[in-house]
Parts: C-alpha cells; sequence; structure tokens
C-alpha cells in the first residue's frame, strides 16, 4: 500500500484526550489517520456520511485519556460500550493481520476488551488481566526508560533493535499489569514463551529497577505487551510524546541532534508493516 | 414588622413570590437582603427599593437574587475598580485583541494566544477538593468560550505551614495538608482527565494562609484568528443555546459566598455554594463547542460563571446594547423540584451559552448530541437592552439591562483606605557559625524544597507540546525549573513559556515594592528560559475591602504592578479580583498572584536550568547584589524580622533582559537560573542538583556586604548563568555590548558544591547530600 492510502482510525469517546498528538504522529509518517467517535462505528447519532465501518481502516489506535472517566476499572466502559456490538468485527479485523494500538489508557482498554493478552484466542470473553492502580497509588507523570526485548513479534517495534532503551514517558494511575494471583507465574512465562513481552522499564543504567524506574510497580517490570501474533499491542508509556527529541526531557543536555525521538519508531514499524503486507 | 408578611406567594406560578420592598423600612431591607442570602448591602437595597418604585410594582424573589448575583463583588468589582483604573489598567493595551473572560494577544500570523488567571480560594478552603477541581473547569471554559483550545494550566497555590499543630488552627480551619492534598487532587483528576496538561505554578506556604488558603488557576489557549468569537449577541433574533451539564442546587450563591469573610460556619452555612464538577461532561463539551464555533455556526459564546445562567444571559445581550428573553422550562435540569430562582442563579458547573442564528440550531444540537452532550434552546435575542424571564408561560423578571448588568456605580462610594507606611529598619542578623548547615535548612525550608511531589501528580506532558518541563535536568535527578515552554503549532517552533509568581514576604511588608519584585521575578523566570516577556496577569487576593488597611494594601499593591509594568510596556491582558480573604483570626498576606506569558521565536534554543558539563564558567548577571533581605528566606529561617525588601529598577531590567536574551538566542548560554528564595547559594544548589554536577563559586567580587548576605539576599533582576570555555567570549562580548553587568563567578565541578569569599571557605558540600535536604521534605508531610 502506498502510504497516503493508509487510513488510521484514532478512536475516541468522552475522556480521551491523547488523540491530537496521535494523530499527529501517524499524520507526520504521510499515512492518512482521522479521528473517528466510537458512536461512528456504531452507528448512533451519525448522519450516512459520518458512519464508519471498522474495515474503513488498515490500522487503529486507542489512545490515552480516561475514557468514561475511568470512574470503574479503567478502559473497562469504553471496551464495554465496543465489544457490546463489535466484537465480531473487531475479531475479524485482527485475525487479517491488521494492526491495533493502545496506548496507556487504551492498553487499559484493550486489555477489557480481552485482545490483550490473547492466549488462546483472539478476543476474550473475560478479561485475563487488568491495569491496576499504581503501586505508589498516585497518579504518576515521569520519564520512563524501556528495554526493547522482543524478538521480531511485535509489529509495532520491528525497526527497534532488541535490547536497546528507549526514553517514552509515562503519565498514569493505573499501570500495573495484573493477573490471576494464581495464574501469574504461568501467565508471565506464556508471554515469554510467544515472544509477547515488548517493553520493559529499567533504570539509566539498563538494570530492571523498581520505583520511581518502574512507576507503577507492574510485575516483571512489564511496560508493554502484544498478542502472540504481534499484531495488537499495548503499552503505558506514550511514544507519541517522545516523537521528537525536542518532547523529551533531556534535550537541553542531549542536543536535538536528528530530531528523532525515542518512541518514533513505533509508529514507523507498525506503517512499515501495513505497507508491506496490505 | 413581621418579615414573612412582605412576602406574598404568586397564586399561579410554583415557588414565585413578590417582595414588598416598597413597604419595607431600612432594617427590613438588610434582614430581606441576609435571609435571602443577597449579601447586598443597605444603599444597595435601597437603590432598588427606588427602582421597583418608579416602576409602581414590588420586585420577585428572582429579580432580587438576580441582583444580588450581579451586584456581588465578584461579579462587577466594586471595591477593585478604582485602584485598578487608575494604576493597572492602560498599560500599553492597543497590543490587547480582546479581553472578556480571557485576553487575547497575538501569536503569530495565522494564530492568536489566550490566557485567563482566576482565583477559586472560599470553596478550596471549604472543600479543597471539589474546589479546584471547579476552579480548573472554571478557567477552562474562560478559555474556551473565546473560541480557543486550551493547551496549558498554571497552578499557584498558598497554604499554611505543613508542620501548624492542629491544635493552633483556629476553629473551623482545616489543617494544611489536608487542604494540599485534596486541591492537588482536585487539581490533577480534573486537569489530568480534560487532557490539558499543568505546567507550572507555585506552591507557597505562609502563616496567613492558614485560615484561608489560596487557589488561583491560569489557563492557556491557542486559536486561528479567525476563530475568535466574542462573549456578545449580535443581533435580534439569534438565539440562546444552553450546552453541558445539566443545573443543580449545587453552586448557590457562589458569588455572594466568595464576597464574605469566611468564618467557623462557613463550612455548614456554605457548603452548597460549592459545585461539583464532572470533567468527563466537560471534556466533550470543550470538543463540541470547538467544533461549532470552527464550523462558523456561532454569534456569540460565554461560560456560565458566577452568577450562572442570570449573568450569562444578561451579559452576552447587554454588551452588544441588546436584551434577552429566557424561558426557565426549557433548561436541563438534575433534579426535580428547583425553585426558578435557584435555576436561574444556581452555579452548576460545565455549562456553556451558545448564541447562534436560527438557522444553525439544528447543526448545533446535532453535534452536541454526537458527543452526549446536553444542549438546549432557552432563548432568544431582543432588540431593546431589557431581560425577561419566563416559566410556565408566566413573566417573572423584567429589568432593564443596565440597572441589572450595568451594576450599581461606586465612584461616589469608594471605600476608604488607608495606605500602609512600611517602617524598614535594619538591625544586623548575628552571623551564623556553620553557612553550610543554613544552606541545608533553606533547602529544605518548605517555600524552597523539592515540589515534585505535586507536580509529578499533573500531567504536564500530555499533548505532546511541553518541550521545558516544570521540572529539569539530568534523568532521575531533576530539579525546578523557571518556567515551562510550550510549543503550541505543528508547523512552527514557536514557543509561548508561562510562569507564574509572588513572593508574600514581600508583599505583607511592603506592597508596593513588594507587587514590583512580582513583576521583576514574573520577567526573571521568563527570560532564564529564552522567552521575552509579552504580557501579564494578576489575580488579585487580598482581605475585607470594608477594612481601610485592606484597601490601602489593595491600592499600593496596584500602584506597584501598574508601574513596574508601564516602565516595561507590559499590558495587563486578563484578571481577576478575589477579596475577603479573611478568616476569623487574620487576613492573608496581600497576594497580587502574577501570570507571565512570554514569546520565544524558535524553542530549539531554550535553556534549563540544570548545570550542563564539568569545568564551565559561571557569571552572576544583572543587577548588583544589595542588603535587601527583608522578606528573605534566610531571615525568616533565623526568624529575624526586618531588613528592607528587595527594589527593582526597571530601567536595568530591561537592559538585562535584553542583553541576556541575545546571550540566550546565540547559543552561548548552557544553564540559567533567576535567583529568588534564597539568593545565589540556593540557586547554585538547585542547579547544581539538577544537573548532577558541583561548583566552586567565590562571592568576593560581589561587593562588601557581609559573606553570608552575598548569599542569601533575594535583590532583583540576577541571574546565575553557565557558559561553556568555548563561549565564554561570544556571552561576554554580548553582555559587554548591551552594558549588562556581570562578574565572572566561578566553575563547575564534579559532585561538591563550596563557596568561598576571597578564599576564605563559607560553605562546602556534597551535591547528594544539598539533594537529600532539597528533595524530602514535601514527602515527610505527605508522602
Amino acid at each position: 500500500m502506498k502510504l497516503a492510502d493508509i487510513r488510521v482510525g484514532v478512536i475516541r469517546i468522552e475522556g480521551t484526550n491523547c488523540e491530537q498528538e496521535s494523530l499527529d504522529a501517524f499524520q507526520r509518517l504521510g499515512t492518512a489517520p482521522e479521528f473517528v467517535h466510537l458512536k461512528q462505528l456504531l452507528g448512533i447519532d451519525c448522519t450516512k456520511e459520518e458512519t464508519r465501518n471498522l474495515f474503513d481502516y488498515q490500522c487503529l489506535m486507542i489512545p490515552g485519556g480516561f475514557s468514561a472517566g475511568d470512574y470503574i476499572r479503567a478502559g473497562a466502559i469504553f471496551a464495554a460500550r465496543m465489544k457490546s456490538q463489535l466484537a465480531r468485527p473487531l475479531r475479524e479485523f485482527v485475525e487479517q493481520g491488521y494492526p491495533v494500538l493502545g496506548v496507556c489508557n487504551g492498553f487499559q482498554v484493550l486489555t477489557e476488551l480481552g485482545l490483550l493478552p490473547g492466549f488462546d484466542e483472539t478476543i476474550r470473553n473475560v478479561p485475563d488481566a487488568c491495569l491496576y492502580l499504581n503501586d505508589s497509588s498516585r497518579f504518576e507523570c515521569r520519564p520512563t526508560l524501556l528495554k526493547h526485548e522482543n524478538s521480531g513479534t511485535c509489529v509495532f517495534t520491528r525497526k527497534i533493535p532488541k535490547d536497546s532503551v528507549r526514553l517514552i514517558p509515562s503519565a498514569h494511575a493505573e499501570g500495573k499489569l495484573l493477573f490471576p494471583q494464581e495464574k501469574q507465574d504461568a501467565y508471565i512465562k506464556r508471554l515469554l514463551e510467544n515472544d509477547q513481552i515488548v517493553f520493559r522499564y529499567v533504570d539509566p543504567d539498563g538494570k530492571y529497577a523498581g520505583y520511581p524506574w518502574n512507576p507503577n510497580g507492574s510485575p516483571w517490570n512489564i511496560a508493554g505487551i502484544c498478542n502472540p501474533a504481534g499484531t495488537v499491542f499495548g503499552m503505558m508509556p506514550h511514544p507519541e510524546r517522545s516523537f521528537y527529541v525536542h518532547q523529551q526531557p533531556t534535550w537541553t543536555r542531549t542536543g536535538l541532534g536528528s530530531e528523532i525521538g525515542d518512541g518514533r519508531a513505533i509508529f514507523e514499524s507498525v506503517v512499515d508493516y501495513i505497507s508491506k503486507k496490505f | 414588622m413581621q418579615l414573612d408578611s412582605l412576602f406574598t406567594k404568586r397564586p399561579r406560578t410554583k415557588d414565585v413570590y413578590d417582595i414588598n420592598v416598597s413597604a419595607a423600612s431600612d432594617p427590613d431591607l438588610l434582614q430581606i437582603s441576609d435571609q435571602m442570602g443577597l449579601a447586598l448591602a443597605l444603599p444597595e437595597m435601597k437603590r432598588i427599593q427606588q427602582y421597583f418604585g418608579e416602576r409602581h410594582r414590588n420586585p420577585t424573589d428572582i429579580e432580587l437574587q438576580a441582583l444580588g448575583q450581579a451586584w456581588s463583588e465578584h461579579c462587577c468589582y466594586k471595591s477593585s475598580k478604582v485602584p485598578l483604573k487608575k494604576y493597572v489598567f492602560n498599560v500599553n493595551e492597543k497590543r490587547i485583541i480582546a479581553r472578556e473572560d480571557a485576553g487575547v494577544m497575538d501569536f503569530t500570523d495565522d494564530y492568536y494566544y489566550c490566557v485567563a488567571l482566576e482565583s477559586h480560594n472560599h470553596p478550596s478552603a471549604i472543600e479543597p477538593y471539589g474546589g479546584a477541581a471547579t476552579g480548573i473547569g472554571g478557567i477552562v471554559r474562560d478559555v474556551v468560550c473565546m473560541g480557543a483550545q486550551p493547551i496549558a494550566f498554571v497552578d499557584p497555590l498558598f497554604f499554611g505551614p505543613l508542620n501548624t499543630p492542629q491544635a493552633q488552627l483556629p476553629k473551623g480551619v482545616k489543617h494544611p495538608v489536608y487542604l494540599l492534598k485534596g486541591v492537588v487532587d482536585g487539581i490533577h483528576d480534573y486537569g489530568n482527565r480534560i487532557g490539558i496538561p499543568t505546567v507550572t505554578g507555585q506552591v507557597t506556604f505562609h502563616d496567613g494562609y492558614t485560615g484561608n488558603c489560596l487557589v488561583n488557576v491560569g489557563c492557556l489557549g491557542i486559536m486561528k484568528k479567525k476563530e475568535l468569537i466574542h462573549s456578545w449577541a449580535t443581533a435580534p433574533g439569534e438565539v440562546y443555546i444552553y450546552v453541558g451539564g445539566k443545573t443543580g442546587r449545587d453552586g448557590i450563591h457562589g458569588v455572594t459566598f466568595a464576597s464574605a469573610e469566611l468564618t467557623e460556619k462557613s463550612e455548614e452555612s456554605s457548603r452548597s455554594a460549592v459545585q461539583v464538577g464532572d470533567p468527563i461532561t466537560k471534556e466533550p463539551v470543550i470538543h463540541a463547542c470547538l467544533e461549532c464555533n470552527r464550523k462558523g455556526l456561532l454569534q456569540g459564546f460565554k461560560d456560565f460563571g458566577g452568577g450562572g445562567l442570570s449573568c450569562v444571559s444578561g451579559e452576552l445581550a447587554y454588551s452588544n446594547n441588546l436584551g434577552a428573553e429566557i424561558h426557565l422550562d426549557d433548561v436541563p435540569l438534575k433534579e426535580e423540584g428547583l425553585k426558578p430562582w435557584e435555576i436561574w442563579v444556581s452555579e452548576s458547573q460545565e455549562r456553556m451559552m451558545l448564541v447562534a442564528k436560527p438557522k444553525h440550531v439544528d447543526e448545533i444540537l446535532h453535534i452536541c448530541k454526537q458527543w452526549d452532550v446536553p444542549a438546549a434552546k432557552v432563548g432568544t435575542v431582543l432588540k431593546d437592552p431589557i431581560i425577561r424571564v419566563f416559566i410556565h408561560g408566566e413573566k417573572i423578571l423584567e429589568m432593564d439591562l443596565e440597572f441589572m448588568t450595568g451594576g450599581p456605580v461606586y465612584d461616589s462610594c469608594q471605600r476608604p483606605y488607608a495606605i500602609p507606611q512600611p517602617v524598614e529598619q535594619d538591625t544586623p542578623v548575628p552571623l551564623p557559625k556553620d553557612l553550610t548547615l543554613i544552606l541545608h535548612q533553606l533547602l529544605s525550608s518548605l517555600n524552597i524544597a523539592s515540589k515534585d511531589w505535586v507536580i509529578r501528580q499533573y500531567d504536564h506532558e500530555v499533548r505532546g507540546n511541553t518541550v521545558i518541563k516544570p521540572l529539569q535536568g539530568k534523568l532521575g535527578y531533576e530539579c525546578h525549573g523557571d518556567a515551562a515552554v510550550i510549543k503550541p503549532l505543528e508547523h512552527s517552533y514557536k514557543g509561548i513559556a508561562l510562569t507564574a509568581d509572588i513572593n508574600p514576604r514581600f508583599m505583607e511588608r511592603h506592597p508596593y515594592w513588594g507587587a514590583c519584585s512580582g513583576i521583576d521575578e514574573v520577567c526573571r523566570n521568563l527570560v532564564a528560559v529564552g522567552a521575552r516577556p509579552d504580557s501579564l496577569l494578576d489575580c488579585l487576593n487580598f482581605g475585607n475591602p470594608e477594612k481601610p488597611e485592606r484597601m490601602g494594601e489593595l491600592y499600593e499593591a496596584c500602584r506597584g504592578l501598574g508601574d513596574t509594568a508601564r516602565a516595561l510596556n507590559l499590558p495587563f491582558v486578563s484578571g481577576n479580583v478575589s477579596l475577603y480573604n479573611q478568616s476569623t483570626k487574620t487576613a492573608v498576606p496581600p497576594t497580587p498572584e502574577l501570570m507571565g506569558v512570554g514569546i520565544v521565536e524558535d524553542v530549539r534554543h531554550c535553556v534549563t536550568s540544570d548545570l550542563k558539563a564539568e569545568d564551565d564558567i559561571l557569571y552572576l548577571v544583572g543587577k548588583k547584589t544589595e542588603n535587601e533581605l527583608g522578606g528573605s528566606e534566610y531571615y525568616a529561617l533565623l526568624h529575624h524580622n526586618s531588613g528592607r525588601v528587595p527594589r527593582t529598577d526597571t530601567a536595568q531590567l530591561k537592559t538585562a533582559m535584553t542583553g541576556l536574551l541575545e546571550a540566550i538566542g546565540a547559543g552561548t548560554v548552557a544553564a540559567c537560573h533567576d535567583l529568588s528564595e534564597g539568593g545565589l547559594a540556593v540557586c547554585l544548589a538547585e542547579m547544581a542538583i539538577g544537573g548532577d554536577l558541583g561548583a566552586t563559586i567565590d562571592v568576593g567580587a560581589l561587593g562588601d556586604l557581609r559573606s553570608d548576605l552575598l548569599m542569601f539576599s533575594e535583590s532583583n533582576t540576577r541571574w546565575l548563568v553557565e557558559t561553556r570555555p568555548e563561549k565564554r567570549q561570544d556571552f561576554e562580548a554580548i553582555l559587554h555590548d548591551a552594558q549588562v553587568p556581570f562578574t565572572t563567578i566561578g566553575r563547575t565541578t564534579k559532585g561538591h558544591l563550596t563557596i568561598t569569599k576571597s578564599k576564605k571557605r563559607l560553605i562546602t558540600a556534597p551535591i547528594n547530600a544539598l539533594r537529600e535536604s532539597w528533595k524530602k521534605t514535601l514527602w515527610d508531610y505527605m508522602g
């Protein structure tokens, strides 16, 4: 596909709020992203021209924010609304290899949808995991360092060398990836076996570290995972906030260099994947 | 006379009363004002009596309530108009594009920026979480209703000391730890949820705020020039469309509550005046309204603020000499049984009023529906400047807008004021033995210590445009910066810098020079990151204006603001007045909070405060360090109540800003930090903490003052600058040509901070130890 033909749907509902910078990231790479309100996909309160179908897009992104206020479990309401009508098309979308990205609240939504970790089926009826309150019990807005540990499964990080460390900031109150307690060890083992672990929090020396480098207390320092196929990817930190070096916190120390920020490769990787595959 | 006999229930309409003011004696009038919660004084009640007497009828309760709202201090600034007009207004106003709910200024060829600053003090003192959250909700509406997309918040906060013993709190006053936690929770829960970054502010502690904390909030927005919309209707026949949250009983009498002192009974009597915010209603309201505006569907646009439906309906029409007819039956309600006057004055949150041509109404309602935002047509614009309100077809309010919204003219009723006469005797303080210990104590003092506990709970990066962040430095070692910088446009490197400052210790000692110093500090902070000061906002938080001493402070502060701003040619583009910040025991120190907006031509030239490398050269740039320790953190630490507060010399400030900005723009500055609380020693320590580097400086060349005074004086117009050795010549040449005084004072090193005077060692400490002192204070109380 030509870049200009790649349509990315940046899905939003009330309380979604990182949509502009997420859309910008795709736009800067020459693709054709657009905002799409979930109601446009559900066909509620829309004119015919406003109505959209999942298959109008080659990539979906659920951006960060506080969808519906996150007053229940983070992402739960967004997921429930989406699943109520779109479970089947969403399964088909993913099974055809179209990629889905969830950042921060989007990761929470993908987990609540049952798309992640996606062990045995594409989309599970009941979530296998959740993103739980940070160990600090506080919202944490801070720079985080992510070590890329994926061996090539995840289509969103293929342009990032394995074991390299990326500076991508976090800003969330609920980012601790939690599995049912009795299944946690087994699940992490499966994530490892399936090459589903994508990013892990490290300190400036590249070592797995506790708070604040792991801002939420996530087990195994997990910051982002993909499904076994590598096409559904969720991460808590915000790559759209480090698309350029001038968005990063240390540029006045390091200089701007090429202006290629640490998060940009995530968008480039998926755009490259789509342009080659479809 | 029995008061009840003056109230007659209307036969047809439920819950509407006619009030027989014509038969009321003066004490009756005051009692009516009191019983109805109008907070109007006798002359105002008599003016009402006269108005309705001339019309041969009595007012309804809804009419009196409307007047109570419209004429409150909060809505029409009856005390502050005189000093504001005399001193603060009329500075370079031709540059101001619009000054309505928010101020609008030129940014680029195609864009304006839009700013507002407000207080939410009394609600926050009673209910810190809700008070602070709705403060944000209010300021964001002010910016949105000019047609701008909000892009940053600024949150200046003032509390009593966190170590105040519970037993010392006046009755009914909440502990500062509880208030700080509640306010910060309110700000991050609301601000983070609506997706606008909170990028700067100030957190200041002082005994004077124990009984009455101050919560100010500012907002920056950006808009295309053609999207600017005004807060007025344009022609008769246009339609009022109510958009957003439903109307309920929350926030009744918010403005009258804001215009009275806090007492121990405030909790009980005024709890209903605190509104309930809902960010998840607000967020789509912003989307929907801005979309309507972008599509050119609106004629006028204003937010519901103090005074609710009453004020917004009146002002939209009155501003363009038109009138309005409103039907309360169509207002979306939270609950059954609201009385008409309650609907009319409720300050429920998240509401906007749009004015549109009839042909655009359907499209507007459709857009709102898509965002699930309640919207309803509630009225029409009239040709004559009269406001009429109907319920069930019955007219229950009819007044001339000139009378209701125009407000009473108070020039003849000017409040008495007593200009304070500061006495600034200067008795020397005994020289402390261990100045290193003093530096540690200063770094761990509440006003200087790290505010990372607060800052990291705010999302300061959402929208992805925060290029200079509130915490600056090496990863994991960040320290406070001077100002934050936003890069608002995708295709331009032009930036907007924001800062907020005032020093209450200066203000309480000398309101005039304290105000001047406030502007000096705003300018220093903006220049320190490489921004040219462009405009100012003021939020005047003062005590009870009925007390001449408090009014005197207001006059002197306004005079200081006006003199300094005029000399620098900086307009006050927007502002707010909050009086009656007074609890049972004390008034707050005069606090004219200042927000400064600076322009950065290219954000890639911005600098931060953290030291960058070893063996760089350190300069002190700007004004001479003087014996100006009145109100300093050093004297406060030593409980030494003496000294002169810093003066400012605007000519020197102007010269220094120009020269330093040129040096920064030329890339000769590696780090820059302004000298404020704690003076030179604290400034250097902060730069070292953020860069995780050391420094050795000698203060011998700075003058003949005693060494502790040289290190801790808070004289204005000074910056500490780090420059790479290879840039030394260029830097010095630029400052020399610009005639900016500078002194080479030392070098950056590894690991240790050392200050000497003529080679005699005054202070030496490892950076890690200084960081420890600086970092832990707030966590000890809040963590």
